[in-house]
């Protein structure tokens, strides 16, 4: 589906026009435009380039040249130094040998400055400029300048000659140090560059394969095909950002290359005349991340629209709405952090320029990444949803109000669609909320913080995903795998929850050795802290807050709605490996902080609850093993002082001892192999998918 | 192969609610050709969008192959052909690369979907132009294109909206071939139109939809003794005026 999207859409001569004729017409155009603009920009800095002055007689000509020619008219030594020993050069010409006046050739901008000598003693110089021309206001001040170095070092040499004992009030020298910050317009001018490159390359690929499908007429073949929707929209997702990734590549190209032949790189990079080959995989990097945010964005928006007319009108509004934020990157001091790293579009600028800058930060890089990705689903999401409504629905269109509104009847399970719109709802409203409780964390007691902790989760976990399943109008029973399970399986579960701390401690322990996050200093000092603070905290607290709710919200919301919706279009592997990476994900992102360390425990034990929740069809079961595990963790850390005969492993970061490992080993396998052997006969095919009839 | 039972569908008016399709059921087996017919608006596309899964019915069902469309419309799906008047070609691709897309939507095997596309456009006399770009078609071409379209996936139940309308007297010509084919190939055909005279050509039985209910379902010799008139338009004439 994918290759047909691209071929159908890399054949339409509309795109090639964007994706090669633009770039190879508008780089050079733009490169001879920015060299004419060097050139006037650049007057009187070399002997190609010099002021130009006009006097009325020949005579006045002579003096003036004499004048500059003089050695005493040059700056002191320290002041060549510093422009590299570049002087300003003057071309005197007479305008009245072309019938014009000093004055009027200077009105009509033929020459920089205007000079009348008026002879006597000594010579009277009159010099008229031009108001608000750099040029004309550069040639006067530096010729000023020039005359008055003349007339000071003429006085000095007199005094001198006069004057046995004259010395001078001081004598100047300049040393410079430190090595010269060169400004790069890369951070600043690139990731505008790169937004308006991605819309450029994404509008038209996107139009055309949703609108383009109704003008066609070949919607409703499409819909009539046995393909989910969001499949095709998927394949025409990637067509789009493939598309719009070749065209800004393209730009690039062009762009580097017209820069590199007109020798103005050192412009853009700050540096030498090198290509920039970091900055550039750099930027193709970002790229990746531009064109799937807007693809994604565009598609949601073209999708709705019924005709290349009323696609068109719909992106109008977004590109210009697009270069706010990207104007953004030229705003110094504007940098990516707190609420910006989850902010659309604005956060991808940030990072980009942050990126090119070499002043990144890893987590709101992480978490502009994953919102993006998020975005990027969501818009995904409604795009499927809308697209092909109108060869589905009477009329002639859905509306988005009507996308909204809940159906009529219950559905078993939620939709991948709600699924991904639930988990982009999730990732900017969880990093907001644990944002917040890491504000107000250490103004209050150990038991707040917990209490909070788990409200959040709740609200958060609990009640986002719950208002999805409401508002779908979807079965609580099988949307959140309610199903009672065997009283073996449990016993099965407590087995292998009593088992796997140990490989969480262990993975945690394995990822601190390969240099995966770890514990700094100040992260040491804070979670002492933290484990002081729990020894004090009553235990009932401690399992009803960081055992009991976390097990029953988590699965409800992992292994439950998003188990459940996956399910519908994935095989159940990736089901299990896709929900435990977004389970270990939300576990990185702490507030502004990444922990990185905590991804391999959780993905492990992800995948562990999602195995269970696929042979028991039921939720409850990781419940009991995710509640055992935490419950257990903290516990231990509590009563650590008490346990201290367990050895050092477990206090210290260390790896537990191997007696340890064995007992911890053989419990989780008997309890693993209890949870297979009990659910041998799982009933695999889900009952949406099933082939039979009711 | 079809059968259609007390489909009811419903759309939400402003002013009201509109029941576009009231309680309609028929049987179609394979090898029949069974002509849907009524004025526009009479509830013949909403039927069809319910039988293909494009539409939930308010209640009722629509079963092909022994399989509901509520219970698994991909499967249903994939189990029908449409072939509409509207139906469209991508410019950008030869013939032969619209047809095999179409095929992998359908997941049949691309050794047997080179095959079909062979044999199919061997058929319909489209053979030379598999190589040609859709869009360098005429009108004529791209309808025997979209025909075999309809027909990559073999299916048993072939579903034509109107699908004559707009078209010459070679291109309706065409029409009757295709369904003569399909007719030969035991398939269960529905063709909605409102061109009687046409309809009274191909189909073998007929259903009479109005106002969204099936008024009158059998054989033309049927229907005649139901309503005591002398041919379809007679029939149809009667049923809209009274």
């Amino acid at each position: 589906m994918c290759q047909k999207e691209l071929r159908e859409t890399m054949r339409d001569r509309r795109t090639i026009i964007t994706l090669v004729m633009m770039p190879l017409l508008v780089y050079p155009l733009l490169s001879m435009a920015l060299n004419r603009f060097l050139v006037s920009s650049t007057a009187g800095t070399s002997e190609q380039t010099p002021y130009t002055i006009g006097v009325e007689t020949d005579d006045e000509g002579s003096l003036l040249l004499a004048w500059l020619e003089d050695p005493m008219s040059q700056p002191p030594a320290a002041i060549l130094k510093a422009s590299k020993g570049n002087l300003a050069t003057f071309r005197v010409v007479n305008t009245t040998s072309v019938g014009l006046h000093p004055k009027q050739a200077l009105q009509e901008k033929k020459i920089d400055l205007a000079a009348r000598i008026e002879l006597g003693n000594p010579p009277r110089l009159r010099l008229t400029a031009f108001n608000g021309d750099p040029a004309s206001q550069g040639a006067q001040r530096i010729l000023t300048e020039r005359l008055h170095w003349l007339r000071l070092a003429r006085a000095e040499a007199l005094a001198a000659s006069q004057l046995t004992d004259y010395t001078p009030p001081t004598d100047v020298s300049v040393e410079n140090i430190g090595v010269a910050e060169k400004p790069s317009m890369l951070g600043t001018i690139v990731p505008l560059v790169l937004v308006l490159m991605t819309i450029t390359g994404a509008v038209y690929p996107a139009i055309d394969l949703t609108a383009g499908e109704r003008e066609r007429g070949t919607m409703e073949s499409l819909m009539a095909s046995p393909v989910p929707r969001s499949y095709i929209l998927f394949s025409k997702y990637v067509a789009v950002v493939v598309v719009a990734l070749l065209t800004a590549m393209a730009n690039l190209l062009a762009m580097f290359t017209t820069l590199w032949a007109g020798r103005l790189l050192p412009l853009l990079t700050g540096g030498e005349d090198a290509f920039p080959w970091l900055a550039v995989l750099q930027i193709l990097g970002l790229l990746v991340l531009f064109s799937g945010f807007f693809a994604a964005v565009l598609l949601s928006l073209t999708s709705f629209a019924r005709s290349f007319k009323e696609a068109q009108a719909y992106l109008i509004p977004v590109m210009l709405l697009s270069l706010t934020p990207g104007m953004l990157s030229l705003m110094p001091g504007v940098t990516l952090n707190g609420p910006l790293a989850i902010a659309p579009l604005i956060n991808i600028v940030l990072l980009a320029r942050e990126v090119l800058q070499g002043t990144a930060q890893a987590a709101p890089a992480v978490i502009t990444v994953l919102s993006t990705v998020g975005y990027a689903a969501a818009a995904i999401a409604i795009a499927s949803k809308l697209f092909g409504s109108d060869a589905v629905s009477r009329t002639s269109g859905q509306s988005f109000g009507a996308m909204l509104k809940r159906p009529t009847r219950s559905t078993p399970t939620p939709s991948p669609q709600a699924a991904a719109l639930t988990l982009a709802l999730l990732v900017p409203i969880y990093y907001l909320v644990s944002n917040v409780l890491m504000r107000i964390v250490p103004e209050l007691s150990i038991t707040w913080v917990l209490l909070l902790n788990a409200i959040a989760l709740v609200l958060t976990f609990g009640l986002i995903p719950l208002a999805a399943v409401v508002l779908a109008r979807c079965n609580f029973s099988t949307s959140y795998q309610l199903a009672t399970p065997s009283p073996l399986t449990l016993f099965g579960v407590l087995l292998v929850g009593l088992g796997a701390w140990g490989f969480a401690h262990e993975s945690f322990v394995l990822a601190k050795q390969m240099g995966i996050g770890g514990l700094d200093v100040d992260r040491i000092e804070k979670t002492r802290q933290t484990v002081e603070a729990l020894k004090v905290a009553p235990a009932w607290l401690l399992v009803g807050t960081l055992a009991l709710a976390p097990a029953v919200i988590e699965e409800l919301c992992f292994r439950g709605f998003l188990f459940t919706a996956l399910r519908k279009v994935l095989s159940p592997t990736r089901v299990i490996v896709t929900t435990a990476v977004i389970f270990g994900l939300f576990h990185v992102v702490t507030g502004n902080m990444l922990l990185i360390e905590r991804f391999l425990p959780t993905t492990l034990l992800g995948l562990i609850l999602g195995w269970i929740a696929y042979r028991t069809q039921s939720v409850w079961p990781g419940v009991l093993m995710h509640f055992t595990h935490n419950a257990l963790l903290n516990l231990a850390t509590k009563y650590q002082d008490k346990i201290a005969f367990l050895g050092e492993g477990f206090e210290n970061q260390m790896h537990l001892p191997a007696s340890w490992l064995i007992v911890l080993s053989t419990t989780t396998l008997t309890g693993l192999a209890v949870v297979w052997f009990s659910t041998r006969k799982p009933s695999v095919a889900n009952s949406n998918l099933a082939t039979t009839p009711a | 192969m079809l059968h259609v039972d007390s489909l009811t569908k419903s759309f939400p008016l402003d002013d009201g609610v509109l029941t576009a399709v009231d309680d309609v059921s028929f049987r179609i087996s394979p090898g029949e050709v069974f002509g849907l017919l009524g004025p526009n608006g009479a509830g013949k596309t909403t039927t069809m969008r319910m039988i293909l899964g494009l539409l939930e019915p308010d209640s009722g069902y629509a079963e092909v192959d022994g399989v509901r469309t509520a219970a698994d419309p991909m499967a249903v799906k994939s189990r029908l052909g449409f072939v509409s008047a509207s139906d469209g070609v991508y410019p950008w691709l030869t013939v032969r690369e619209m047809l095999l897309y179409f095929a992998d939507l359908y997941a049949v095997d691309a050794t047997l979907a080179e095959q079909r596309c062979e044999s199919l456009a061997d058929m319909m006399d489209i053979k030379h132009l598999l190589d040609r770009r859709a869009g360098e078609l005429s009108t004529g071409q791209r309808q025997r294109v979209t025909l075999v379209r309809g027909l990559i996936h073999d299916p048993p139940v072939m579903l034509l909206d109107e699908p004559t309308r707009g078209l010459d007297v070679v291109g309706v010509q065409t029409i009757f071939d295709y369904i003569d084919i399909l007719r030969r190939g035991g398939k269960a055909v529905v063709v909605c139109t409102h061109r009687l005279d046409e309809a009274e050509r191909l189909c073998d039985r007929f259903g009479l939809l109005h106002a969204g209910k099936l008024k009158y379902c059998g054989t033309l010799n049927e229907l005649k003794e139901q309503t005591g008139q002398a041919s379809l338009v007679d029939i149809f004439v009667d049923l809209i005026r009274n």
